[in-house]
């Protein structure tokens, strides 16, 4: 290591990129506009994918193609033409700033709010710099790491051509390509993602983030990410950053699968800042996500989520409690402000006996935003003494937004006990009071209320993923009290 | 002409007698465009999601029999009211009525108004096919002596019935619906009631719902309140193996309440459904949920409540709960507890529980010496007995003991007056 220098470094960067699959040359990394067998069957081979994927994405065009767009969320927007798409185009980083000062100053701002270094800001605005040595090197010797411990954590393409039979073996065992419009659409077009399989008894040492892959592979619009936990393993994942991500996708459709076996535990932490679209509601990311974990004996998955980019969310991150003594957990915030609209909840499918499901759902709505909550529980017939509890509260900003619930309950065995609660209010103008004849600034007090009302969920949050989202929540709802 | 039978409504719609109710045009127009090529809603249909109409589409109904009066009265709960009775094609209307009261029947009415739009498929038939129902009006500042009583029967065929109310300002009623039928028959019926609660008026209204195993009963109620007005609808469910309720109530004044209480004891293979919308159109109103079951054999309740709460309508107070207790491992429950809120300074909550009775209140019945089977019952009896409350008259009261007990065997001690 004493040896390695920055540009062996670069080298390493460069020669990991091209490893991906991903030719340099951007211009002639794009396939025609429009979606058909053809276009599948190119980005198949442009990824060198061995014939049963091919099939499999052939197999999802045909079951999307006799598929309509779901209608039940509550939520409105045009609908994407899924023929004025681009399928596959090269994902890694491009330079959209020729220098710093070209950067858009509030996209500055914000991020100098969020803590972010400077050499961070600007690779994430993909100013030209040459590389962030600080990420780098921690990446590199990240993956040492995980290799001695036989920990699998790479990109999804990757995972097909150097562990096919873990991805045959579990891609789509948990989401299906039937199950639903965009896991259909998924399920044909897309072009990367990340795998990562923890081995039998390992505990991962560390907190897996697709950021760091994100430096090495690069990220799509359809994106799929598998994670298996063999027997009795554990992993803690990380998905997404606080960071502005200016996306120029407006439709981003992904499938996490979760596959926890015997005895296994994942937990995995989202935080979604995607472009929302300006004050006026214009533009911003459609993202439609189907996130599903399957949970055998003993194991336990546990899905957290801070949510405040978007200017359409669809996004149900759920859990089948398939073995006995299974345990699902969700906990959620979700911020909307401005124009944005939220529909997300989570599903908790109790087949196992004695399994267990926590819902902490944490809805903000402002400006003119529309946020709901929609969530299933199900208890089957075999799932003695299952247990679920659902909290999903509401909190109103402004009188122009709205804050909706709309939880499914279903009960199927006598011994099951299940609590829903859900309450909507705004914040308490005694509470502000109360800060404000202190001396704290209405901001100030806001953010404080808000974080407190948010804590039981980012308290789940790996510890410096909780104090960026803090900070995160307090900026997207700046001004919004009115 | 020759008609060929396409599908299931359509068989069922073939030998319904047209309407004998003038109906607006436009509201008739929208019917029929809503029943353009419809067959019966599947489960895949978000309102009947948990509701299989098949039985209803296989069933042979039996011709109706007629009943006479003295027979019709055996149905009657209270027996110092002012009593419609109801049956098939024939509907019998008290005398004497006090001042301030008219009922009259809605066929010969011309002048009714009718609340625009349905819900479902049976709403929009009930608007091409009601053959008759009740208008019933109470004046200002009227204060009913006694309640009113509609008693329906049924006993066979199929009945849509559509009965207005109107209630004028600061007038007081209470109103009891006893749906009910004759010994193994196999009947529909689909009733729409439209209420008008004028300002300060406090209307009651309790249903008694105790049909035949063979009956399906389907209930449509509209209300409209206006300002200060206090308005209840309370739905006990105690027999019929196929009950739809679907209660929806705008509050469009200030300072209004309503309850929306709801109670079931099910059993064999009953399938009930509760269906509530309370609609917050304006500021300063309240408004309470309360629904309860019991679900045992293979029995099914459904609740799905929904609240909206309109811009406009801050300071708005709104709370639902519904809670269930299965009692078999073939019984279900779904239970759908929605809201819907554009206006941030509101109070709403809703909490949905499905689970067993407490462990440690049996341990403490079971310790003084009751047994396991009645201590069960008691603690059952006491979780339902809170909707109870809302029933302000004791025959009803012990008429839905005395039906629990027959189909439950629960012991009531009959109230000491």
């Amino acid at each position: 290591m004493s040896n390695y220098t920055e540009n062996e470094l670069a080298q390493d960067l460069e020669n990991q990129e091209y490893k991906f699959g991903f030719v340099t040359d951007i211009e002639t990394d794009t396939v025609p506009i429009g979606l058909n067998e053809d276009i599948i069957r190119l980005i198949s081979a442009k990824k060198n994918e061995p014939q049963w994927l091919l099939d499999e994405r052939l197999k999802a065009f045909a079951i999307w193609q006799n598929m309509s767009e779901p209608e039940w969320a509550h939520v409105h927007y045009q609908k994407p033409d899924f023929q004025a798409i681009a399928y596959y185009s090269a994902p890694k980083q491009t330079k959209k700033y020729e220098s710093w000062d070209d950067v858009d100053p509030e996209l500055k701002e914000t991020m100098k709010k969020l803590g972010i270094s400077m050499e961070e800001q600007q690779r994430l605005t993909g100013v030209a710099v040459d590389f962030v040595m600080d990420s780098v090197s921690v990446a590199t010797s990240f993956k040492e790491k995980l290799s001695e411990l036989g920990i699998i954590f790479c990109s999804f393409s990757d995972a097909v051509q150097e562990h096919p039979e873990l991805v045959q073996k579990y891609m789509g065992t948990v989401v299906p390509s039937t199950d639903n419009f965009y896991a259909a659409l998924n399920g044909a077009v897309f072009t990367d993602g990340s795998f990562c399989y923890i081995p039998k008894g390992v505990r991962c040492p560390m907190e897996l983030s697709t950021y760091f892959r994100i430096n090495a592979g690069g990220t799509g619009q359809f994106e799929r990410t598998l994670v298996v936990a063999d027997e009795g393993a554990y992993v803690s994942y990380l998905e997404g950053c606080t960071a502005p991500q200016r996306d120029e996708n407006q439709l981003h459709a992904a499938v996490v699968e979760l596959i926890a076996l015997k005895d296994a535990e994942i937990k995995y932490s989202t935080v979604q800042n995607w472009y929302p679209g300006d004050k006026e509601g214009k533009g911003g990311v459609f993202n439609f996500v189907t996130k599903r974990g399957m949970c055998e004996t003993n194991a336990k998955i546990s899905w957290t989520q801070v949510e405040t980019g978007s200017a359409v969310t669809w996004k149900y991150p759920s859990c089948i409690l398939k073995g006995d003594n299974s345990v699902g957990e969700f906990y959620s915030v979700a911020v909307t402000n401005n124009y944005q609209q939220a529909d997300t909840g989570t599903k908790m499918i109790h087949l196992g006996k004695n399994t267990k499901s926590t819902i902490i759902s944490k809805g903000i709505s402002a400006g003119n935003s529309q946020n709901s909550y929609r969530g299933l529980v199900q208890i089957h017939k075999g799932a003695q003494n299952a247990r679920n509890f659902s909290q999903c509260d509401s909190l109103l900003m402004t009188d122009h937004c709205g804050a909706h619930t709309f939880p499914y309950i279903e009960c199927k065995n006598p011994s099951a006990k299940i609590e829903h609660e859900a309450t909507t209010s705004k914040i308490g103008e005694d509470q502000l009071f109360y800060c404000m004849q202190r001396g704290i600034s209405e901001e100030k007090a806001i953010s404080l209320i808000v974080n407190g009302y948010c804590k039981e969920v980012l308290n789940q949050l790996p510890m410096e993923f909780a104090v960026e989202a803090q900070k995160l929540l307090a900026i997207s709802l700046e001004g919004s009290v009115g | 002409m020759e008609t060929t039978v396409s599908n299931k409504l359509d068989q069922f719609i073939a030998d319904l007698k047209a309407s004998q109710i003038a109906m607006p045009m436009a509201l008739q127009e929208a019917a029929q465009s809503h029943l353009l090529g419809q067959d019966f809603p599947t489960t895949k249909a978000e309102r009947f999601k948990y509701t299989r109409l098949g039985k209803l589409a296989a069933a042979a109904f039996n011709s109706p029999i007629q009943l006479d009066e003295t027979q019709l009265k055996e149905h009657c709960i209270i027996s110092d009211a002012y009593t419609i009775f109801l049956n098939n094609d024939q509907i019998i209307v008290p005398q004497s009525l006090p001042i301030g009261l008219e009922i009259s029947l809605l066929a010969e009415t011309s002048t009714a108004f009718h609340e625009p739009g349905f819900n479902d498929i049976f709403g929009a038939l009930n608007v091409l096919y009601a053959q008759n129902g009740v208008s019933i009006s109470l004046a200002k500042n009227c204060t009913l002596d006694k309640p009113i009583q509609i008693v329906q029967v049924n006993s066979g065929g199929k009945y849509f019935y559509r009965h207005h109310f109107q209630f004028g300002e600061n007038s007081e009623a209470a109103l009891y619906f006893v749906s009910k039928s004759t010994a193994d028959t196999t009947s529909f019926a689909h009733t729409h009631f439209q209420y008008d609660v004028a300002q300060s008026a406090r209307i009651k209204v309790s249903k008694i719902q105790d049909c035949s195993t063979g009956h399906f009963d389907f209930n449509e109620d509209r209300a409209k309140q206006a300002a200060q007005s206090h308005f209840e609808i309370n739905t006990f469910t105690l027999d019929g193996s196929f009950v739809r309720n679907d209660a929806a109530v705008k509050i469009e004044g200030q300072h209004a309440q309503t309850y929306l209480n709801g109670a079931y004891w099910l059993k064999d293979e009953q399938h009930v459904a509760n269906y509530t919308t309370m609609d917050h159109k304006v500021a300063n109103c309240e408004s309470f949920e309360t629904y309860k079951g019991v679900a045992a054999d293979k029995a099914t309740a459904v609740f799905n409540g929904k609240v909206f709460v309109r811009k406009d309508a801050q300071k708005t107070n709104a709370y639902q709960s519904n809670a269930n207790v299965l009692l078999s491992e073939n019984a279900s429950v779904n239970s759908k507890p929605e809201l819907e809120i554009y206006a941030d300074d509101v109070k709403c909550s809703h909490g949905s529980i499905t689970g067993q009775l407490d462990e440690t209140a049996l341990f403490y019945l079971r310790a003084r010496g009751l047994s396991a089977a009645s201590a069960k019952n008691l603690l059952l009896q006491a979780f339902m007995e809170d909707v109870l409350t809302y029933i302000k008259n004791e025959e009803v009261l012990n008429y839905i003991h005395q039906r629990i007990a027959e189909r439950f065997n629960w012991s009531y001690e009959a109230k000491s007056k």
